[in-house]
């Protein structure tokens, strides 16, 4: 048959879900089965910072009922995720481990970037809509349980994202806590988001006209997509029609809203902190227009899925919206935007001409690339530390699409082009790398490190090189006029190291013009 | 006037109406148990009705007498249990539950007393006349006779009695709920008067309730003599009590309110309070007395006192106690002239025998109608998905199957060709409770995943699911239906039933499967609305958007076609819709709390009630919407327990030619001049004046229409299959 059964498992904070797809060349992603199960995860680990074993039973019971469903479609592959829940828990091992012992399914733990990228990815995959609607400035708010992410875009391409703890169960925790009536619950959670967007507008979102929201959560986009409620588009809503759904809902009780709308109180109530949150950063941003297209991680993930087994076309290209993302970051941190292009062309030529020693990926390309944009951000903060501050500066910024293994590598590579590289034995107890993670962190180090001897300067001496890799000897030939004496100056312990990682010389030849 | 104009005119003249009605006014609705009993009534006009044939009039009153067992079990008890515990709420026609009662005990008895007097006057008569005596007192006897039922009575019907003496030592005993009974008065022998004891003996159950006698003890010439059984009894009952002498002796029926149970129509906080209430008090009273009419005052007396009856719950009988018995009467053999014609339901264009149900539903949704159309189809749809190697899942919810059910044969022997299989099965659909959980536990031995449905609803909907592997991915079949999957009421029941492989439908079959499973609801809907949770609200927001076409100048129509009306919520919607000029005719065979002809309320609504020998059951829905009308089918009335307790579901029928189909049905049943009976601006029934009309039977032409319809493919097959091809020859 033409088509593959695949399987998307979303162990999330307040539900676990799985989604059937069929995926084949010519149809593309069909769902043909979604089930959920309301499951709170995230209370667990927020309050505790534990999951409790009665509670990862019930995950296990849920999940292999989910296994009887897939056999029942008779499923190929699955690829099960945790989130926030099980990745910012105390016991996430050992959880783990209670679910593939108990379950036969190996869940995946998942940062939050590489969750948001997923939510990204199945925001795309709404494909027209999703392209009509970036034309113009637009953030997308992200609302899980535990966070919120803001990603701005600027003329269709991602420029930002940052990741707020304001997540609906947290708030509700905050709510209940605080035993708030009608009229506080109101201020506190315009309060709350208040505070967590005063400075994501300052950063990213001052003198850029924002018009749409594309907004993702479980309660008010669900809300949108139904007709009878009489929103002027079914998955859309006007600045207007949100202010009238804020004030009927201030104006009842929850009881009343989860009757008017046929839901139980308990979504209701998620419901009415989504739509308060949403209602003012409406207003915070003067927005005209909210899309929500009813997506989930599930379809994120299967998506990923497609995209990497070649059974999709892409209509989007994310790697475009990761670079942009450490574009934005290297201008907020006064990087050299000519030397940073130098930098990325030059080291990925090298990257490029060396495949047959480094035996690399193009994911580490792109990893490179981005190191290369970043490398000296750490200025900013200090002009003599700067690997240091520029490691910090990266794992501190959410790059959107990026695991945390990825970032983490991204910043050691930063880190070790201005810094003595250290062998994995030195920092084997301080790193959060594995031993291969590291020795890609190595591999691109060197190459980033050669390159950054070559543009060592902030005049722009040459405008591209030539390279070859012939007999363990790689020729970087650079056509320029300049003089080069402090790049050859200063290349030599960085061509020592490169020879070191790859049993590679390092040439260079300067080719007048 | 341009359209804009007159749509200009009729806002700002539907502004002025519009301006919001109080419809919460008890004097705008009937209370639905006496809707009810005019429902009964209605029946009981059909075995008046002269033009029925006399079997079938024996049918009808047997169906009134069950009718009236079953409204006093479920109703009356749960109305006697809220004034038990105190419960003063007023219902949709303000009336209290003691006010109910009321008025009930006076409707029954008058309808009690129109049984009787069609038995007495009207049918008794005509069956002499045909040749069937039914005797009506022993003592009318002869001698011979006496003794051929003494002799039946020291056989049949002595080893199996308990007669049973009350005195000083020995109880009253506890009579059974529904069961008829002797009770009689007696005397020690030699004793004075004042030593007369009570004793009660039960009529079996066991044995038949009437018994033919022999023709040649007879002189006439009629066909048959049969005797009732307490007839018997009453004759030989002295010799049940041989050292006593029988003052005299009457049949008596008592119906308690023995079941526990709550009826589901009461609001939820009711119910909970009511069970309080139950825990606290002995269970089981008395809420209906029958006796014979003329029954020895004291022999009543003591009846009355030891069942703690209340007068106006005694019902004084003239005639045999229990008309129920008339059903058996029907199926004798020998009077099939003095019966309908037996309909067969006919095949399915679409469906032949032997077809590949799923490629005929591939090519087009196919709309069932039953019992004018048979139900094969259906039962043939989970067979064939039973045998079929790309089928992976049956889904199905079962509320009442007939015994030794083909559907649930097909269900297990799915399990066993190790397809996933998944039953939804409702435990607590009423009085078959038992029957349910038997064959819930065959399904589960057979290796079905047997779903007991969700805690506190009843899942009432009709829906099965076969999900396919096929060569391009997965394809869902689905059914679904206004009536149970029962493939022996479907020879009786008029119900409608939609085959379809819609993709988008599909998908919500899926979703519902999953909820009840226990998962979460579906992030949205695509074509079904469900109850409890949105259903009601669909249907409002279909009512009130015809009342803004109306607003607007556009047309606007609402024909609904149902079982029972009586959500107040819907009605007043209907009622604000009426006056906004939307015309709305309703076709509800039973309970209607709505009220027509009230001006400025429901001036515009028409209300028809049929009753044919098919018991009405569809339920469909057709909204003119402007000039799109839409087409619904469902599993629920409108009722608050259909939209607000229970799993239901809503499907539209989308696709033209069958949308035409589902509106011919709607325009016939409109047209009946025969069965149909209208609801008048004083709440009574009155038959359809046939004036200058057509006499249309609407069950009658779908008989006509379906049986042609198979004769039209039987004629064009035969031709087909004796068309000769002869060559042509050349000179």
């Amino acid at each position: 048959m033409a088509y593959k059964t695949f399987a998307a498992i979303d162990v999330g904070s307040y539900e676990l879900a799985m989604k059937i797809f069929e995926i084949s060349p010519k149809k593309g992603l069909r769902e043909i089965d979604h089930i959920r199960h309301r499951i709170e995860l995230g209370t667990d680990t927020y309050n505790t910072g534990k999951i409790n074993k009665e509670r990862v039973e019930e995950v296990c019971q849920i999940l292999r009922s989910f296994k009887e469903i897939m056999k029942s479609y008779r499923v190929e592959e699955y690829k099960a995720y945790g989130t926030s829940a099980i990745r910012e828990t105390e016991n996430t091992t050992i959880v783990l481990d209670m679910i593939r012992s108990g379950t036969g399914l190996n869940v995946d733990v998942i940062s939050n970037s590489e969750q948001r990228f997923l939510d990204y990815k199945a925001i795309a995959s709404r494909g027209e809509t999703f392209e009509e609607v970036i034309q113009k400035g637009t953030v997308i708010v992200d609302v899980g349980g535990g966070s919120t992410q803001i990603s701005l875009f600027d003329r269709e391409v991602l420029i930002g994202t940052q990741n707020l703890r304001l997540g609906l169960l947290r708030l509700r925790e905050r709510l209940l806590n605080f035993q708030a009536g009608a009229t506080e619950r109101m201020s506190l959670i315009r309060e709350q988001v208040d505070n967590q967007f005063e400075v994501m507008k300052r950063l990213y979102m001052d003198g850029r006209k924002i018009e749409n929201i594309i907004f993702v959560d479980d309660y008010l986009s669900l809300i949108m997509q139904r007709p009878e409620l009489g929103f002027s588009r079914v998955g859309f809503m006007t600045r207007k029609e949100c202010d009238n759904l804020v004030g009927r809902m201030r104006s009842e009780s929850i009881m009343d809203t989860a009757r008017f709308l046929g839901i139980s109180e308990e979504r209701a109530f998620l419901l009415y902190i989504s739509l308060e949150m949403m209602n003012r950063i409406m207003e915070l941003l003067e927005i005209r227009m909210i899309w929500a297209p009813a997506v989930c991680l599930c379809d994120g993930i299967a998506y990923e899925y497609a995209e990497k087994n070649r059974l999709i076309k892409l209509d989007h290209d994310f790697e475009q919206d990761i670079l942009a993302c450490a574009r934005n970051i290297a201008e907020r941190f006064k990087g050299n935007e000519a030397r940073t292009v130098l930098m990325e062309n030059t080291a990925l030529k090298i990257f490029d001409s060396t495949k047959k020693v480094h035996g690399l990926k193009p994911r580490h390309r792109l990893l490179l690339q981005l190191a290369a944009r970043l490398n000296d951000c750490g200025k900013y903060i200090s002009m003599s530390n700067v690997g240091e501050c520029g490691y910090s500066i990266i794992m501190s910024n959410e790059i959107i699409g990026l695991s945390h293994t990825e970032r983490e590598i991204v910043a050691n590579i930063v880190k070790y082009n201005r810094a003595d590289f250290e062998y994995y034995s030195a920092v084997r107890t301080q790193t959060a790398l594995d031993r291969d993670s590291y020795l890609i962190v190595a591999k691109l180090s060197a190459i980033l490190k050669i390159t950054d001897g070559l543009v060592r300067s902030y005049r722009e001496k040459f405008s591209e090189v030539k390279t070859t890799l012939k007999d363990r000897e790689l020729s970087i030939v650079i056509n320029t006029s300049e003089d080069l004496t402090l790049e050859l100056g200063l290349l030599g312990p960085k061509a020592d190291f490169f020879e070191e990682v790859f049993n590679v010389r390092v040439n260079v030849l300067q080719k007048r013009i | 006037m341009t359209k804009k104009g007159k749509t200009e005119k009729a806002e700002k003249k539907g502004s002025v109406k519009s301006k919001i009605k109080d419809f919460t006014d008890p004097s705008l609705y009937t209370n639905r148990e006496l809707s009810w009993l005019l429902f009964d009534n209605r029946i009981l006009g059909e075995a008046r009705d002269k033009n029925n044939p006399l079997f079938e009039r024996l049918k009808f009153l047997s169906i009134t007498a069950s009718n009236l067992d079953e409204f006093f079990m479920v109703r009356v008890a749960s109305l006697k249990d809220m004034v038990h515990a105190g419960v003063n709420k007023r219902d949709i026609a303000g009336l209290t539950p003691e006010e109910q009662l009321v008025k009930i005990y006076e409707a029954t008895h008058d309808l009690v007393d129109m049984q009787y007097s069609t038995y007495n006057r009207s049918l008794v008569p005509q069956l002499e006349h045909s040749g069937l005596h039914i005797i009506g007192h022993h003592e009318t006897l002869s001698k011979e006779q006496h003794e051929y039922l003494d002799r039946y009575f020291d056989e049949n019907i002595y080893p199996v009695l308990t007669p049973m003496a009350v005195d000083s030592s020995r109880p009253f005993p506890l009579i059974r709920n529904k069961s008829l009974n002797i009770a009689a008065l007696l005397k020690k022998k030699g004793g004075g008067k004042e030593d007369m004891e009570f004793a009660t003996v039960q009529v079996p159950s066991v044995l038949p309730r009437f018994i033919e006698l022999p023709g040649d003890l007879f002189a006439d010439e009629m066909k048959n003599h049969l005797i009732l059984l307490e007839e018997i009894i009453e004759q030989n009952i002295d010799k049940l009590f041989l050292n006593y002498d029988v003052l005299c002796a009457h049949p008596y029926r008592v119906m308690r309110n023995a079941d526990l149970t709550i009826d589901e129509d009461e609001a939820e906080d009711l119910l909970e309070e009511i069970e309080k209430q139950l825990k606290q008090r002995q269970r089981g009273d008395a809420i209906r007395l029958e006796v014979e009419e003329g029954i020895h005052k004291k022999l009543l007396k003591i009846l009355k006192q030891e069942l703690d009856i209340r007068q106006e719950e005694i019902y004084s009988i003239n005639g045999p106690l229990d008309l129920t018995f008339l059903m058996k009467m029907y199926g004798m053999k020998g009077y099939e002239d003095m019966k309908a014609k037996p309909y067969t339901p006919q095949s399915v264009p679409e469906l032949q025998p032997d077809c590949d149900i799923f490629e005929q539903i591939r090519k087009k949704d196919i709309l069932l109608h039953h019992p004018y159309q048979s139900f094969e189809p259906v039962v043939s749809f989970i067979q064939q998905a039973a045998r079929d190697p790309k089928v992976l899942a049956i889904k199905q919810t079962l509320y009442r199957v007939s015994g030794n059910s083909p559907i649930i044969r097909a269900l297990a022997q799915a399990a066993d060709n190790g397809k996933q299989v998944s039953v939804l099965v409702e435990l607590k659909a009423r009085f078959d409770e038992e029957n349910n959980i038997v064959w819930a536990k065959m399904l589960e031995q057979a290796g079905c995943h047997v779903i007991y449905g969700l805690v506190g609803l009843k899942t009432h909907s009709k829906i099965t699911l076969v999900v396919r592997r096929e060569e391009d991915g997965i394809r869902r079949y689905v059914h679904l239906g206004t009536g149970n999957y029962n493939d022996a009421t479907a020879k009786l029941y008029t119900d409608m039933g939609l085959l379809t492989c819609s993709e988008t439908i599909g998908e919500d079959a899926t979703a519902v499967f999953n909820m009840l499973s226990g998962y979460s609801e579906p992030k949205n809907w695509n074509k079904l609305s469900l109850a409890p949770l949105w259903l009601k609200d669909r249907f409002l927001y279909l009512i009130r958007r015809e009342t803004g076409h109306a607003r607007r100048g556009l047309p606007a129509r609402i024909v609904a076609k149902m079982n029972s009306l009586c959500d107040r919520d819907i009605i007043a919607a209907l009622y604000e819709a009426s006056s906004a000029g939307v015309q709305i005719d309703l076709i509800v065979r039973g309970i209607c709390c709505l009220k027509v002809g009230i001006k400025g309320v429901s001036e515009n609504i028409t209300v028809r009630s049929i009753v044919g020998n098919f018991l009405e059951h569809a339920r469909i829905f057709y909204f003119a919407n402007d000039t799109h009308p839409e087409v619904y089918m469902a599993s629920a009335d409108w009722m608050p327990r259909n939209l607000e307790r229970r799993v239901e579901i809503l499907f539209p029928v989308e696709q033209e030619d069958l949308k035409e189909k589902a509106i011919h049905v709607l325009k016939v049943q409109l047209a009946d001049t025969m069965k149909a009976q209208v609801l008048s601006p004083f709440d009574t029934y009155e038959k359809v004046d046939r004036r200058g009309k057509q006499m249309i039977s609407a069950q009658e032409t779908f008989c006509n229409e379906a049986m042609e319809l198979s004769r039209q493919i039987a004629l064009s097959q035969s031709t087909a299959q004796t068309r000769v091809f002869i060559p042509e020859t050349h000179k």
